[in-house]
């Protein structure tokens, strides 16, 4: 370690160093002296031929193979040496970066768990969404039918496994029911994920065959809270909706799935089934070589086969694909959060600006310590590292600031904002600093601080020896092209603020026009309880009818209750499809008429939301199984098929059932968020609905009972949760909230899209306003010496105010130009994300530029009075 | 610093060979092995201090020259220059290249103006 001997020998060798060159020139002093000439001359002469001797010592020690790493420490040491003589300077430049690198970290550790980090499962890469396909796009949704041919298909797929998306939820009945999350899954879906039992087995074929019995795995979770953890519960029974199921294993604790689940029963799904309702999902993995394509290109022969087989299974332009399982979970949010990179990568880069312009004007000021240390004998590329050094030592310390800030930052946006965003967990627990989020954060500190640190850098390297350590103190000033430089990036800053600016705005108003919509019902008062109607008892409508009627008898009889109802959809998530057909309506070739959504719902369920029935009736009691069977549509549905008859009296026939005739029409209720046009809806007495349809229902959705209340509805969940389990026989309720709050969650991608971007937007703006102000006041305070005199002259202040004002906005009125049109050419990728305002929208492009510059008016106006209030004696006696 | 125009620069290198050869001659300071330089090229060469104090710091970082402190001819401390053995041994392999080297390249250089 010879290297690390010479950096700490590092003094004597300096020593050494001076001693041996100091000898040769007393020799060579002495020699000319010996040969005749005077003695002055002789050391005149001598230091002449002999060169600097502050070059030549850095030559010998460039030669010790240490000076890299020494220098670097050198540079690091006087780096931070120099940082904490100007604190001021330095606060500003870290706090400037670490707001744009914490903000950064942010949103690149959402990204990150929720687009980067693989799949929990064996070889994720592999596992692939099946999808149906047709005219109308791809949905990741499943029949029987299509499950079954899926499951051939084992030339490209292994492990085909169906599984439920959400599924109603399971009740652990008993003494202390409780609803736990559970899926209905195919036998293959555990070895797909990945499962390791911790006891027992998983499904066998045999119990994931119809009429297999009733048996249930569990998770880890479950087994240790519910049960105690145990060990011999294999083989035992435990009650799920009231009947007896048979425990066949335990999981190990790590499985997790999404969507997560508790417990596990068998599919059951028949072989032969000719079921073509689509209510699960079904994933698989390819078989090791076969690529996306092979396995859709497979897949489009098997649904030309079935299609010749089965001619009205599948239509004509119907078709089947997959996608990666990833993709699937979170293709929703992979746009919004390229948009937030994309809006963050531009506080970034005006947080880079600024620091830039701070790092010039010091250098500005610092120019005749660098011809100095020129003159000594540095080099300019000795000096351009001392110089980038510095700007890391910056850029690191602002990173280092900028994680910690970004971590605590992330999780508090993720509590106060719940973005809805797939993988992230509750209140983004999942959200967390790994290796992609350090390597980022670290290069993004690494190349920003190569970035702002260049400009000085290259200044310097420009810089003339001789004119500068002529120039006299302070006033050696910025040079006319640093001036353009610091022009230009302030420039900059402006146009990329007024970007976010108007970004932010945009999605401030569709934030305001969402809220300002009339979503057809009056949420408030209103409490909404889930329940999970499973089990033999509820396969059949009159069970769930029962059920119905008891619970709402009950509810109306609780004293503050003012109205009750059970439906199996609530607004803003009416999702079931329907085709449909008109009793007496020739409809051509097509084999319905048209298609709907569709829902059930008690009497009660129009008054409870306040829905305005516009014509005819709601439903009574008296619309049970025995009437005849009636439907209710909304107006969307009158306007599309009967825009100019009074549909009332008309019959219309569900799938294929038997036809029911209209008896009323209410207004639209917004059926899929408010930012979404309702849908023509079909609504159906819960005591009418075919049993087929209730069984289907029954397995994928929960009950909905909703209640109206007098005042705040969380005061009688005690007495609405006890009577519900009287009435259905035990079952308890589960996602207890009021209607206000599930309003408030439906739009929570939309506001934390809009409460992000705002902040942005705010931090864009201050950073912008401090760059102007900082030009300006820097450029003040070189030219104290010229205002002076121009006063002295007898200039008038109004006008030397003026001048500097002009100076600064004239600058902000070329960002806001540029700004403007960048911002015409990218809130196109901001349209999806908008509602009730068009992305060039003109009250957004006339006042953001207006509040921007007037903040820059504001900014340059403090240096502007500075400068006219000048006292031309104190200006003119400055250095 | 502009060289006078009768003395030429020495080729990239060559600066490391001839303090080797200096050197070889027994310990030597830094001053004399300029002064020797120039003699022994009848001053046709001037080794500049900015190349010679590198080139001798550089050889002695790689060992081929080892130094010590001791009184020089006017009873001032000098750093003397020795060559190691290793210095000894890339001397010999250096000179007989060079040798070499100027053989061909004369030849060439010959050959060339004959040619012409």
């Amino acid at each position: 370690m010879g290297w690390l001997r010479r950096l700490f020998t590092r003094n004597r060798l300096e020593a050494d160093l001076d001693k041996e060159l100091r000898f040769h020139l007393e020799s060579q002093i002495a020699d000319k002296v010996r040969s005749g000439v005077p003695e002055n001359e002789a050391r005149r002469l001598t230091r002449l031929e002999f060169g600097g001797v502050e070059q030549i010592k850095e030559a010998c020690r460039e030669q010790r193979g240490t000076l890299l790493l020494e220098t670097a420490l050198q540079d690091l040491f006087f780096g931070l040496r120099q940082l904490r003589r100007k604190p001021g300077f330095t606060i500003a430049a870290v706090a400037a970066l670490a707001l744009g690198i914490g903000a950064n970290t942010a949103i690149f550790s959402v990204v990150n768990t929720v687009l980067l980090k693989p799949l929990t499962y064996p070889d994720p890469g592999r596992i692939v969404r099946f999808m149906y396909t047709s005219p109308q796009g791809a949905i990741g949704a499943a029949s029987p039918v299509d499950f079954n041919i899926w499951r051939a298909q084992t030339s490209v797929f292994e492990d085909v496994a169906a599984y439920d998306l959400r599924g109603p939820g399971f009740n652990l009945t008993g003494p202390v029911p409780e609803q736990v999350q559970g899926l209905r899954a195919s036998r293959d879906y555990f070895r797909l994920f990945g499962a390791h039992m911790l006891l027992g087995h998983t499904f066998t074929q045999q119990e994931d065959s119809p009429n297999g019995g009733h048996v249930v795995a569990i998770s880890y979770g479950l087994w240790q809270t519910r049960f105690g953890g145990n060990p011999k519960i294999v083989g035992t029974a435990i009650s799920l909706n009231n009947e007896s199921y048979t425990v066949v294993g335990v999981l190990g604790r790590s499985f997790v799935t999404d969507p997560p689940a508790n417990l596990w029963v068998p599919f059951q799904i028949d072989p032969n089934s000719t079921d073509l309702g689509h209510s699960f999902v079904v994933a698989g993995r390819l078989k090791p070589g076969v690529t996306l394509a092979q396995a859709d290109a497979e897949l489009k022969l098997a649904a030309d086969a079935y299609r010749r087989r089965y001619p009205n299974a599948v239509g004509p332009k119907d078709g089947f694909k997959v996608e990666p399982l990833r993709d699937s979970i979170v293709s929703g949010a992979r746009k919004l959060l390229l948009l937030l990179l994309g809006a963050v990568s531009f506080v970034l880069l005006i947080a880079c600006a600024n620091v830039a312009n701070l790092l010039l004007v010091r250098a500005a000021d610092r120019k005749r310590e660098f011809a100095t240390r020129a003159a000594m004998g540095a080099s300019r590329v000795r000096i351009m590292r001392q110089l980038l050094t510095e700007s890391l030592v910056l850029a690191v310390s602002g990173g280092v600031l900028g994680l910690a800030l970004g971590f605590i930052g992330v999780r508090a946006l993720l509590a106060v904002s719940p973005a809805v965003l797939p993988r992230v967990g509750v209140h983004g627990a999942a959200v967390g600093i790994d290796w992609r989020v350090l390597a980022y954060t670290l290069g993004v500190s690494l190349i920003t601080g190569i970035l702002f640190g260049l400009f000085p850098a290259i200044g310097v390297s420009r810089l003339n020896l001789n004119t500068t350590l002529k120039e006299g103190g302070n006033q050696s000033g910025a040079g006319l092209s640093q001036g353009r430089v610091r022009s230009m990036l302030v420039v900059s800053e402006v146009s990329l603020a007024l970007v976010l600016l108007i970004g932010a705005t945009l999605l401030i108003r569709t934030y305001i026009a969402l809220r300002s919509v009339n979503p057809g019902f009056d949420a408030h008062d209103v409490l909404t309880l889930e329940m999970s109607l499973t089990g033999a008892r509820f396969m059949k409508t009159a069970g769930v009818a029962q059920v119905s009627r008891d619970g709402r008898e009950r509810l109306n009889a609780i004293p503050g209750v003012e109205g009750s109802a059970f439906s199996c959809s609530l607004p803003l998530s009416v999702g079931i499809g329907m085709p449909f057909n008109i009793v007496g309506r020739p409809r051509g070739k097509s084999r319905w008429t048209g298609d709907a959504r569709w829902m059930s719902a008690s009497p009660g369920y129009f008054s409870v939301f306040k829905i305005p029935i516009l014509r005819g009736r709601a439903f009574t009691e008296q619309d049970d199984g025995a009437a005849p069977d009636v439907v209710i549509i909304n107006e969307a549905f009158a306007k599309q098929y009967w825009p100019k008859r009074d549909p009332l009296g008309q019959q219309i026939q569900l799938g294929h059932g038997i036809g029911r005739q209209i008896v009323g029409i209410v207004a639209d209720v917004r059926d899929e968020g408010l930012n979404r046009k309702p849908h023509p809806l079909l609504i159906v007495p819960t005591a009418q609905v075919p049993n087929g349809l209730t069984a289907l229902i029954a397995n994928v959705l929960p009950s909905f009972w909703v209640v109206r209340t007098h005042g705040d509805p969380h005061q009688y969940i005690p007495a609405i949760t006890k009577q519900l389990r009287l009435a259905s026989g035990g079952f308890p309720v589960a996602h207890v909230s009021p209607m206000t709050e599930i309003m408030v969650l439906s739009t929570a991608r939309q506001d934390f899209n809009m409460l992000l971007l705002t902040i942005f937007g705010a931090i864009a703006l201050i950073l912008a306003a401090i760059g102007i102000y900082g030009l300006m006041a820097y450029s003040v305070a070189q030219r104290t010496r010229e205002i002076g005199i121009r006063l002295a002259l007898g200039a008038d202040r109004g006008r030397i105010r003026n001048f500097v004002v002009w100076q600064g906005l004239r600058l902000a009125i070329v960002g806001v130009v540029i700004g403007i049109a960048a911002a015409f050419g990218l809130t196109r990728f901001l349209a999806s994300f908008l509602f009730g305002v068009k992305t060039w929208d003109p009250t957004v492009f006339a006042t953001v530029p207006v509040i921007l510059s007037a903040v820059a008016l504001a900014a340059v106006w403090i240096p502007a009075m500075r400068a006219s209030r000048l006292d031309p004696q104190k200006a003119l006696r400055m250095e | 610093m502009k060289q006078a125009n009768n003395k030429f620069d020495l080729p990239q290198g060559t600066l490391d060979l001839l303090i080797m050869r200096v050197v070889a001659l027994g310990p030597i300071h830094g001053y004399a092995i300029a002064q020797r330089i120039q003699q022994m090229s009848r001053d046709a060469l001037q080794v500049q201090q900015g190349s010679l104090y590198p080139a001798l710091h550089r050889l002695e970082y790689k060992k081929l020259l080892s130094s010590r402190w001791k009184s020089s001819e006017t009873g001032r401390e000098a750093k003397f220059y020795e060559l190691t053995a290793s210095g000894r041994a890339r001397l010999k392999a250096e000179t007989e290249n060079w040798s070499r080297l100027t053989d061909v390249i004369g030849l060439i250089l010959k050959g060339t103006l004959e040619g012409i």
